[in-house]
């Protein structure tokens, strides 16, 4: 079935953090051995409502409150993994990524390998991303770039709720490490508003979305827009504002970077000729270079112009005026999507 | 056809947080459109008061008839979210 079609049969839509906790609490009253920890988790809910309710149901076993120690509790995941669990384990922003990093890239992502096969690492690593609330540099960063860049473990970044549940419930049960990165000003949160894109319709019973699939979320014929996250609504916003134009851009969501559906993106170009990226992460050496990178090897033909938007290689501004201005909006993918157009 | 003696109120006051001190309050997320069916208890929307987000349940399984305040509507305590036609 079509996921519109699955979408629209329920009366019923979700934000984007009930439709990541629905999830979860269904894989943990199917599986005793999922449990879930993090930093503000049990007793807060998740401070960006990650886990809200669950500590209710679950209790204090298996939502778990942890000290601030990123290397110790990533770490003690990585061993539950090992030993046969499947553990959920929060980094509260991903910017603090780097206290764990030893155990997420050398011990979580390489465990299996190291081994020999002869124990995988059946757990999920949860992390916040992205600005545009006035956070500053060390808690404002997206980071897609890091995490894709190493192999040996799967990057999710839901861009809405009915993607988000699905994606999770395969998450948990992938018997690899996967790292799910949910933006923050996506999940639909009192004091941090979502743009109204995110929240879909939502099935009550479970269901995976493969990773490997990018989703068109838009059609058009004009010019490929492809990105993740928070900025498949910016893009789509941006389609919008061109389509009053007579410009008809498609827009791809990525949904996974690693494994990246490259053919459905290649695909695209070969019908539009025109390819613009948008990322929220640095510019340089990131989801952008990538994206163009692959396409050029095996489509160079199909390429008329590409551009890319994306962060410039500065850390986020605290300033509101200066991380509006690095952040890319709607009007920036507009403006790329008309400049790849220019030659026409 | 659509007078109010076969609908049920959902108002704000019947999920006001216990320890409010305000009487004010904002939409946050509506999770079900007019014309919605929804079962009794189901959480049909949230709203915030001082920042605490409170989920309001339906109070009867029904129909959405009618959403009276919408989202980022401001409102007092005791007004009416909504309308459900019971079934």
């Amino acid at each position: 079935m079509a996921q519109q079609e699955r979408e629209r049969q329920t009366d019923r839509s979700l934000t984007m953090s009930r439709a990541i906790v629905e999830a979860i609490a269904h894989e943990m009253r199917e599986d005793d051995d999922v449990f879930y920890m993090g930093e503000d988790v049990a007793d807060y809910g998740g401070i960006f409502d990650s886990t809200a309710g669950l500590l209710e149901e679950f209790g204090h076993d298996r939502i778990m409150d942890v000290p601030i120690s990123e290397t110790a509790y990533i770490g003690a995941a990585v061993g539950a993994a090992q030993a046969g669990m499947r553990p959920i384990a929060e980094l509260m922003f991903v910017d603090f990524f780097g206290v764990g990093m030893d155990q997420i890239y050398n011990q979580m992502a390489k465990n299996t390998y190291m081994s020999g096969g002869n124990v995988s690492v059946p757990m999920v690593l949860t992390a916040a991303v992205g600005g545009t609330y006035n956070d500053a540099a060390q808690h404002s960063q997206t980071l897609y770039g890091t995490f894709a860049h190493l192999p040996g473990m799967k990057v999710v970044v839901p861009s809405t709720a009915y993607d988000a549940k699905g994606l999770m419930h395969s998450a948990i049960r992938d018997d690899d490490p996967v790292v799910y990165l949910f933006h923050k000003r996506l999940m639909g949160i009192g004091w941090l508003p979502a743009p109204d894109g995110p929240k879909t319709g939502v099935p009550e019973e479970p269901y995976t979305i493969p990773f490997g699939e990018a989703d068109v979320k838009r059609e058009g014929a004009d010019a490929t827009v492809v990105t993740l996250g928070l900025h498949v609504h910016r893009a789509l916003e941006a389609a919008e504002s061109l389509a009053d134009d007579g410009i008809d851009a498609e827009v791809i969501d990525l949904r996974t970077l690693v494994p990246l559906d490259i053919d459905t993106v290649r695909e695209s170009v070969a019908k539009t000729g025109r390819l613009v990226v948008v990322d929220e992460d640095y510019r340089s050496y990131g989801v952008t270079g990538e994206i163009i990178a692959r396409v050029a090897e095996d489509g160079l033909a199909d390429l008329e112009a590409v551009e890319r938007v994306a962060v410039p290689d500065v850390p986020i501004p605290y300033a509101r005026a200066m991380e509006t201005e690095v952040i890319p909006d709607a009007a920036d993918i507009a403006a790329a999507v008309r400049n790849v157009r220019s030659n026409e | 056809m659509s007078s109010d003696d076969d609908r049920v109120a959902v108002t704000t006051a019947d999920a006001w947080p216990e320890d409010a001190d305000e009487d004010a309050g904002v939409v946050v997320n509506w999770f079900m459109s007019e014309g919605g069916h929804l079962e009794d208890g189901d959480s049909i929307c949230e709203f915030q008061v001082e920042k605490v987000s409170v989920d309001v349940p339906a109070p009867v399984t029904g129909t959405l008839d009618e959403i009276v305040l919408e989202e980022d509507d401001e409102f007092e305590r005791g007004d009416t979210l909504a309308w459900i036609r019971s079934d």
